[in-house]
């Protein structure tokens, strides 16, 4: 029962209501689509949820836990992984190293082992490496473990990052804009791959994007958000032919002959679902 | 590493007749010592990247601290010579009594500074170090009362307060204030470390902090040091491992302040002033000058910065300079360390702004330095700037 629940969750940044009472429950092993005009709050949700920032009023859990008080390292712990809107790679290290950094929560042997180079460091550093190298293949970045993770294009910065998150053997795992700057190939890849991790690894996975291709095509349930609230929840197809949600995208709720690219995206985000 | 130790203890016995004159002698002690300074410090700042500008406070802490305890102990052991026997409690006895009071003292000036952001624990560490300093200098007993005793007058909880100030004020007042502490009868403080410590736990410590640096712990400072963000969404709880670095920075601080006190071609007294600011910015400058986060980098600056400051000690000792001090008796010569300091210290900001060595260690395999957009086996989607025509590529991971 590690479903994230979400009550009546608000934030104000001083004046600013980035979040407003949003209430919604994400079932375990589904993937579930956070969507919304560019400052709906969305990604402000997912700074809640992993402790970056807390809300004023509400609740949030992850299965019985309250994640409010824990600091955003310990929510790593309890099992909540997630990436960035904005690249935040360790540009300096490896990319190797960068998922290595992800492990220490999971090391057995902690500072005087490593000091000491006992055979529990040793141990320990052989099956992280193993790992990282495994989740590297996964992502097709292992040729590239020994390069500065600043040195990749931009698609492989954002699966690595998905990838350093996987490391901490996460059972939800939230992913900010994983197809932003994806080409189309790219983004059905990334589809792909979202699936194959939910059923590997048995995840859950929240998912904030604007790439309705990926959204529609690959979300079970989305949650949509305009102006810090709630604006539609249901299913892609309800979703997408809600008034509401076409409204805050395009900007008016009447239906013109002249359709701005957001309402094509969304259109052939539908196209794109019901097709393979 | 076994064969280096024999080395030592037999350089013990035979340094002084190697190299008869005391003050060479001194002077490479003094850089092994140095050494422990840059590597304790270059954990804090270079490693984990926070600024402390207060490590002389934790050296005077650990100088102070082995030296009261070292001259205790001496006395207790029956007095007379140290010797090379008796420096094996005596050493190991002190210098961990000058790491747990070091390492205590970092605890407790880190826990609170290293939670806020930006450069708080700058400011904490300077005023750390000269409150120890001027606290320890300017001790004195009043005429009439201690602080205690004042306490007590005014109104304060007795019982309890007012003992605990006074025989604070008694142990700080007997330090020696600004004359500098020298054993309890005066006799001076055991010079029980001779190069077997010195070098040995330079060789020692220096092997530890090259593990710090190259183990998960090492990865996740550098990490931290990146992105505290993203550090701390993947498990690295940033004020724990800040806090726990300044400790272990602090415990070398002490353990390196300590055997500067037991140097056995030292001068057997403690003085505040061994600790000021200058001794503080002698540490920067030598993990500057090595290269931030470079072990062997800051042994290198360790040795360096301390021929330097023996270098400008000799010029200042010439005859030209000595007739110029005469002509002007206003002219300050430590002033012109401080210049060639600052001159040192712009250059190398100009030509060399990551130190001798940058992160690098001196026997370590360079990393590909080249930023190689495309080697081998890389699929070729190659981000959104390419034609859409790239295929979905072989994903390993499509099912």
């Amino acid at each position: 029962m590690t479903e994230l629940t979400l009550k009546h969750v608000t934030k104000d940044f001083g004046g600013l209501r980035a979040v407003g009472d949003v209430t919604f429950t994400v079932p375990e092993r589904s993937i579930f689509g956070l969507i919304g005009p560019n400052g709906a709050g969305k990604t402000t949700v997912f700074n809640l949820v992993t402790g970056v920032y807390k809300h004023d009023a509400g609740s949030i859990h992850f299965g019985k836990t309250d994640v409010r008080p824990l600091a955003p390292a310990k929510i790593a712990e309890v099992g909540i992984a997630r990436t960035f809107q904005n690249i935040r790679l360790f540009s300096q290290l490896t990319v190797l190293e960068n998922l290595l950094v992800a492990c220490e929560l999971q090391k057995r042997a902690h500072l005087t082992a490593a000091l000491l180079r006992t055979k529990v460091h040793y141990d320990d550093e052989r099956v992280m490496h193993a790992r990282a190298m495994e989740l590297l293949e996964v992502f097709d970045l292992a040729g590239v473990a020994d390069e500065p993770s600043t040195s990749l294009p931009y698609g492989n910065q954002r699966r690595l990052e998905i990838a350093r998150a996987m490391m901490l053997k996460p059972k939800l795992l939230l992913l900010d804009e994983p197809a932003a700057g994806m080409n189309y190939g790219e983004a059905e890849g990334l589809k792909a791959q979202i699936r194959w991790l939910r059923d590997t690894f048995a995840l859950t996975v929240v998912l904030v994007e604007h790439n309705m291709q990926v959204v529609m095509g690959v979300c079970e349930e989305i949650h949509v958000l305009d102006h810090g609230e709630t604006i539609a929840h249901g299913t892609p197809e309800a979703v997408q032919n809600d008034p509401k949600v076409l409204a805050a995208y395009l900007g008016g709720d009447d239906d013109e002959a002249d359709e701005p690219p957001a309402a094509q995206a969304v259109a052939s985000g539908a196209g794109e679902r019901s097709g393979p | 590493m076994a064969g280096a130790l024999v080395l030592f203890t037999v350089l013990d016995f035979t340094l002084d007749r190697i190299l008869p004159d005391s003050s060479i002698r001194q002077l490479l002690l003094l850089a092994a010592c140095n050494v422990l300074v840059a590597l304790s410090l270059n954990v804090i700042n270079g490693m984990a990247g926070q600024f402390s500008i207060g490590h002389a406070g934790f050296l005077g802490l650990g100088g102070y601290t082995s030296a009261v305890v070292s001259s205790h102990l001496h006395e207790a052991l029956g007095g007379g010579d140290p010797t090379f026997a008796r420096s094996f409690i005596v050493v190991p006895v002190a210098l961990l009594a000058s790491a747990l009071i070091a390492g205590a003292f970092g605890y407790l000036v880190g826990l609170p500074s290293l939670r806020l952001k930006g450069d708080y624990l700058a400011i904490v560490t300077l005023g750390f170090a000269e409150i120890v300093r001027l606290l320890i200098a300017t001790a004195q007993l009043g005429e009439k009362q201690t602080v205690g005793e004042a306490f007590a007058q005014v109104g304060g909880p007795k019982g309890v307060v007012g003992p605990f100030f006074h025989a604070l004020s008694v142990a700080i007042t007997s330090l020696g204030g600004q004359n500098g502490y020298a054993g309890p009868k005066n006799m001076g403080v055991p010079l029980y470390a001779g190069p077997f410590w010195i070098f040995g736990l330079a060789l020692v410590l220096g092997i530890l902090a090259y593990r710090l640096k190259f183990s998960g712990w090492g990865r996740a400072l550098r990490a931290l040091r990146e992105d505290e963000i993203a550090a701390a969404a993947v498990g690295v709880d940033p004020t724990r491992y800040k806090v726990r670095s300044f400790v272990i920075a602090a415990v070398g601080a002490g353990i390196a302040g300590g055997l500067m006190a037991m140097n056995r071609d030292g001068t057997p007294t403690v003085q505040p002033d061994n600790y000021n600011f200058a001794a503080s910015f002698d540490a920067i400058t030598m993990v500057i000058l090595g290269g931030s986060g470079s072990v062997t980098g800051a042994a290198i600056g360790g040795v360096l910065i301390t021929f330097t400051i023996k270098a400008i000690e000799a010029i200042q000792s010439t005859s030209v300079i000595q007739s110029l001090k005469r002509s002007a008796s206003w002219l300050d010569l430590n002033a012109l360390r401080m210049i060639i300091y600052a001159g040192v210290l712009i250059a190398l900001m100009i030509w060399r702004p990551e130190g001798l060595l940058g992160e690098r260690e001196l026997f370590q395999k360079k990393r590909s330095p080249k930023p190689s957009p495309k080697p081998r086996g890389t699929p070729p989607s190659e981000g959104g700037d390419t034609p859409p025509d790239a295929p979905p590529d072989a994903q390993a991971g499509t099912p």
